[in-house]
């Protein structure tokens, strides 16, 4: 069965199976690429992780880093011939850009020499027996006076302090010169590892190797805390999320946690907007008084003024005026007109306090729906990400035991697992999307809310499955008759939703600008991706573009049907998708 | 005089500083700490601050000569890289201090300072508003400060 899966794996990563270069997946994991196992697992590993269709960046281990920035240098120490010391200096003054020395030394030689202080021609120290330091006016024999290209004479001792006080004073230490004023002669490497002390020269080698990585454009480390891997991005192709081997998603752009398909103005935005602190105040602003009588908050929750204080207080008053209510009567003209909010209306007092009141709740109950969503979902991924490594460390080995089944056919739940923290992280996104959706878009608004609805029920029966129902077999006597069955149901939902939150993401990177030609389709026949006909089968290569004709797996050769809307293979005999319950 | 374990560098500078000054910059240490200058500075010609005596401190911390002396004017004066506490904006007191430099230079560094304010790099910002905004007029105030605070007592 499946078997045109290949098709989807073509589609994915542009060809061919990735089990030789662990970056092409996103959580690399061996065995990815298992022939031998079954078709099953074969459809569901090929394109689990489906946001990853090129591989733009490379992750970065400190060797690697090392190595990256030694071959620069033979590079243009070939090139220019000149010193490796004098090569990193020239790195570093145009951040690591190869091209850029290149250019700038062939353009104007003399001026790059001037720039960085790299002298032509050494200036031997003069040739005195004995010579005065310029530091500590201190008379010294030859052999005790250091010099940099320039020939300036400092003793040893003032040397070293020299260096020592300006490693200790930061990165600028990489840009040192010669310790006469008038004089820019830079001092390398050469004169570091010469005269530095032990620890010293390992802190003048830390800055030189994060120089590397820091004043790069194309690199950057990882922001995950404690992360000593950096990444090596090429721009291109407008997807910012990078994936280190530490497991941390975050965005190349502006290297907040991952949050593909909301851009980067979205995500700064509604970060500020979660941490202005100023939305409570204006929760008791727009939702509670104290009470009059026992200054207790009393919170307003129907539509007329008259609040009654909670027990044992009772006191009844008027939400307005904070009068009692007992004087709320006649004298004041009626119980449901208080008077004095009539007065205060027509005077415009009163008035504008509530209105201004009003609005506030109205704004502070849209955000909190948004933000209650958005942090339920973080949490959630967050607990998912601790089952998914709670199942790699131990139940898939006790599973694998009670079952009867080897581990390798068990990564259907690691996948699932797998989709979860990623489903998780999407949908968390796209509530901040939400919140700054134009509400009076109302066809994308619908068309958005449509989508993410259905991606989020997908997700909630994905994660209830991998959750509660995997329990069951994990804890059960011995193997289960229905194990298999569950392998079934589990990998697809893990595909079903998949292709839920592939058409979530779509639809959000292109604007929604589907909306008019969905919106006619309605409610149940919206998957606007379907590619339903039988004309865009195998090969059929729909990059870049809304439709996916992996999606097209109609009736295969063992009798199964395949849903249009969720890809799931049904059995002959069902006419309801199984998975998304579609009629077929 | 306690300069036993003074530096030879710093015995030296002391030793020019009082048998060579500077023209128009007086610097000597004070009796009871070897490290600490009282220092005078008149105010050059052709300048606001011509005619003044501008008393400052300089003091040389322990990292001298690798850190930079502490330097500060105690007579008030209007001038844009000044601030009301006589903290001096110049570059080789921060950033460009080389061990090379001595006392003598950033003296005559200051001295300068005085001759060509420099309102863009600014460290009181009132007084380089006013300096931008009407030149002639903060050089009054100028003239003014230096009559009332840096001439006679
Ligand atoms: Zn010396
Ligand atoms: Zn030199
Ligand atoms: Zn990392
Ligand atoms: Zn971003
Ligand atoms: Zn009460
Ligand atoms: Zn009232
Ligand atoms: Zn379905």
């Amino acid at each position: 069965m499946m078997e045109d899966s290949c098709d989807d794996e073509d589609f994915y990563d542009g060809g061919g199976d990735d089990d030789s270069d662990p970056d092409s997946v996103v959580i690399s994991y061996d065995g990815l690429m298992d022939h031998d196992s079954d078709d099953f697992d074969d459809l569901n590993s090929s394109n689990l992780i489906y946001y990853h269709r090129s591989q733009n960046y490379a992750i970065l281990n400190e060797d690697d880093i090392r190595q990256h920035q030694e071959e620069s240098i033979t590079q243009i120490s070939t090139v220019l011939s000149i010193s490796r010391v004098a090569a990193s200096i020239l790195l570093r003054q145009y951040n690591w850009s190869v091209s850029k020395v290149n250019d700038e030394w062939f353009a104007d030689e003399e001026k790059v020499r001037k720039t960085v202080g790299l002298l032509e021609n050494d200036t031997p120290l003069p040739a005195d027996q004995e010579l005065t330091c310029g530091i500590c006016f201190e008379n010294y024999p030859r052999d005790r006076m250091r010099a940099v290209a320039c020939g300036h004479p400092f003793c040893v001792v003032c040397w070293k302090g020299y260096i020592g006080t300006s490693i200790n004073d930061g990165p600028g230490c990489l840009m040192l010169h010669c310790p006469d004023p008038s004089c820019g002669a830079a001092v390398g490497h050469d004169m570091v590892n010469e005269l530095a002390s032990k620890d010293d020269k390992e802190k003048y080698n830390r800055y030189f190797l994060r120089s590397f990585i820091e004043d790069n454009r194309k690199t950057k480390w990882c922001p995950a805390p404690g992360c000593d891997y950096a990444v090596n991005f090429t721009v291109g192709g407008g997807n910012y999320d990078v994936t280190c081997h530490c497991s941390f998603s975050f965005c190349w752009n502006c290297v907040e946690e991952a949050h593909r398909p909301v851009d980067c103005g979205t995500v700064s935005k509604w970060i500020m907007k979660n941490s202005a602190e100023s939305e409570n105040m204006n929760w008791i602003l727009a939702n509670s008084k104290p009470c009059p009588k026992c200054k207790r908050p009393i919170e307003k929750n129907q539509g007329c003024m008259h609040i009654t204080c909670t027990p044992p207080c009772k006191f009844e008053f008027c939400w307005l005026c904070l009068g009692a209510w007992s004087e709320h009567g006649e004298r004041t003209g009626g119980f449901y007109a208080c008077n004095r909010y009539e007065v205060a209306k027509q005077e415009g007092v009163y008035d504008e306090a509530e209105k201004r009141r009003e609005m506030a709740k109205n704004s502070l109950e849209r955000y909190t729906h948004y933000y209650e969503r958005w942090a339920t979902n973080q949490s959630s991924r967050q607990r998912a990400i601790e089952n998914l490594h709670q199942m790699q460390t131990v139940h898939l080995e006790k599973l694998s035991d009670k079952q009867r089944q080897p581990e390798s056919q068990l990564k259907f739940i690691i996948e699932a697992w797998q989709q979860i923290v990623e489903c998780r992280r999407v949908l968390k996104w796209t509530y901040a999307y939400g919140f700054y959706l134009n509400e009076h878009e109302h066809a994308k608004k619908q068309f958005f809310e449509y989508l993410q609805g259905e991606a989020e029920s997908g997700l909630e029966r994905l994660h209830q499955c991998a959750e509660k129902e995997f329990q069951g077999y994990l804890n059960s006597e011995g193997p289960s008759l229905e194990f298999n069955e569950f392998r079934t149901k589990l990998a697809g939902l893990t595909s079903v939703t998949k292709n839920y939150f592939e058409n979530l993401v779509r639809a959000l990177e292109n604007g929604l600008s589907d909306v008019d030609s969905h919106a006619a389709c309605g409610r149940a026949g919206s998957s606007h991706n379907v590619g339903g006909s039988s004309g865009k089968g195998r090969g059929g290569k729909a990059k870049g573009s809304t439709s996916r004709s992996s999606s097209s797996k109609n009736m295969d050769d063992s009798g199964h049907w395949s849903c249009e809307y969720c890809t799931y293979a049904n059995v002959r005999s069902s006419t309801v998708c199984e998975m998304c319950q579609r009629h077929r | 005089m306690a300069s036993s374990n003074l530096p030879r560098r710093i015995i030296k500078e002391t030793q020019r500083l009082l048998s060579e000054p500077a023209p128009g910059i007086s610097a000597s240490p004070a009796e009871e700490n070897m490290r600490y200058f009282n220092v005078m500075i008149l105010g050059p010609a052709q300048s606001p601050y011509e005619g003044g005596v501008f008393k400052l401190e300089l003091f040389l911390p322990e990292e001298y000569p690798m850190a930079p002396p502490k330097v500060r004017f105690l007579t008030k004066i209007y001038h844009p890289n000044i601030d009301k506490l006589g903290r001096i904006c110049l570059d080789i007191l921060k950033d460009k201090w080389s061990p090379a430099l001595q006392i003598r230079t950033v003296l005559l560094s200051i001295q300068a300072l005085l001759s060509a304010p420099n309102p863009d790099d600014p460290l009181s910002e009132d007084v380089a508003k006013h300096w931008k905004a009407n030149e002639s007029e903060a050089v009054e105030t100028a003239k003014e400060w230096t009559r009332l605070y840096a001439t006679g007592e």
